[in-house]
């Protein structure tokens, strides 16, 4: 099963090459919408993103309105990934 | 020599440039009040002369500004431009867009004076207005002919700033083409937080314009805004280093 180092690698990634973040901003209490400036449609560009950089669906699960921090996004994923490895 | 300069930018042109946008505003709020058929292209119209005036006025200022510009396809068009400094709002008058729509954010609207001439125009509030709203907003004014403009950047803290991709992703929804306006100097010649007209060397460029289409994808949007923020950085870049 992909660990959590692995998720926030790959989120990480995926962020930073979509949407010019340095690792110096995506740190896990990084806010996604105060300290990362995302947008509405930001958000949903980056469902996209990140679905395409794990192979699963994220979209109907995925609420912007309860991640407010980018360690929210990884719990996320995590939880997903163990979910679907079940 | 560049502090005279300064001082003489700041106290007489800068001058000129306000008293300019005031009583031209005095002289034509009657006119444009009375006006009672498309009196919202009538403000833009006289936004866009304003604009020139202010075009005049950073010519003067500057140690020499040049225009380049490009072909622009037929019809409405969504014109985008990089933003570091309250200048740009101005600039793309140069290339004789005279009857266009801006999206702001939603602080200008607050400020006195201009959020009259603004809601008059016919522009939008970025923040106060959702999505499907704007959405519904640029089909209206695109079918009045006007052209929409955006700074993707959003602000003008950053120069070098990530291009937001909701300009695009609005061209990609409205079928419309899109084009890139590279804003060079203005950033030197009166930067963000500053109140003091530095002389500098603007080149304000228009490049081809560019179509949804080329991005296709369900990120297409997202590789736009990639795209055109470095075709136009890049000018930037190679302009200001000269």
């Amino acid at each position: 099963m992909i660990t959590r180092e692995e998720i926030i690698k790959r989120t990480n990634d995926a962020l930073k090459k979509e949407f010019e973040f340095t690792d110096a901003q995506l740190v896990p209490t990084a806010q996604l919408k105060d300290d990362l400036c995302l947008d509405s449609l930001d958000a949903v560009d980056m469902v996209v993103v990140l679905e395409q950089q794990f192979g699963v669906t994220l979209r109907q699960g995925y609420d912007l309105r309860t991640m407010v921090t980018l360690n929210d996004l990884y719990d996320f994923i995590e939880k997903l990934a163990r979910a679907h490895h079940k | 020599m560049t502090r005279v300069r300064t001082w003489f930018n700041t106290f007489f042109i800068g001058g000129a440039a306000v008293a300019w946008l005031a009583v031209s505003t005095v002289l034509a709020a009657p006119f444009l009040w009375l006006k009672s058929h498309e009196k919202d292209k009538a403000v833009r119209k006289f936004v866009y002369i304003q604009s020139l005036g202010i075009v005049f006025c950073m010519r003067l200022a500057s140690t020499g500004l040049r225009v380049k510009t490009a072909n622009r396809p037929d019809g409405s068009c969504v014109i985008v431009a990089n933003h570091a400094s309250a200048l740009d709002l101005y600039t793309v008058s140069a290339f004789g867009f005279s009857n266009v729509v801006y999206i702001t954010k939603g602080w200008v609207f607050k400020l006195p004076f201009f959020r009259y001439v603004m809601q008059s125009a016919g522009y939008i509030d970025a923040q106060k207005t959702s999505p499907a709203d704007m959405l519904d907003l640029c089909r209206k004014a695109v079918a009045k002919g006007c052209d929409i403009v955006l700074f993707p950047q959003g602000s003008r803290k950053d120069p070098h700033a990530r291009f937001k991709s909701g300009a695009f992703y609005l061209a990609e929804q409205l079928g419309l083409p899109v084009i890139p306006v590279a804003i060079a100097g203005t950033q030197h010649m009166l930067p963000a937080g500053s109140w003091w007209i530095r002389p500098a060397q603007i080149t304000l460029k228009m490049f081809e314009a560019v179509h949804p289409q080329n991005f296709p994808g369900e990120l297409g949007h997202l590789h736009m805004a990639q795209a055109l923020k470095k075709q136009i950085m890049d000018f930037v870049d190679k302009e200001e280093n000269l």
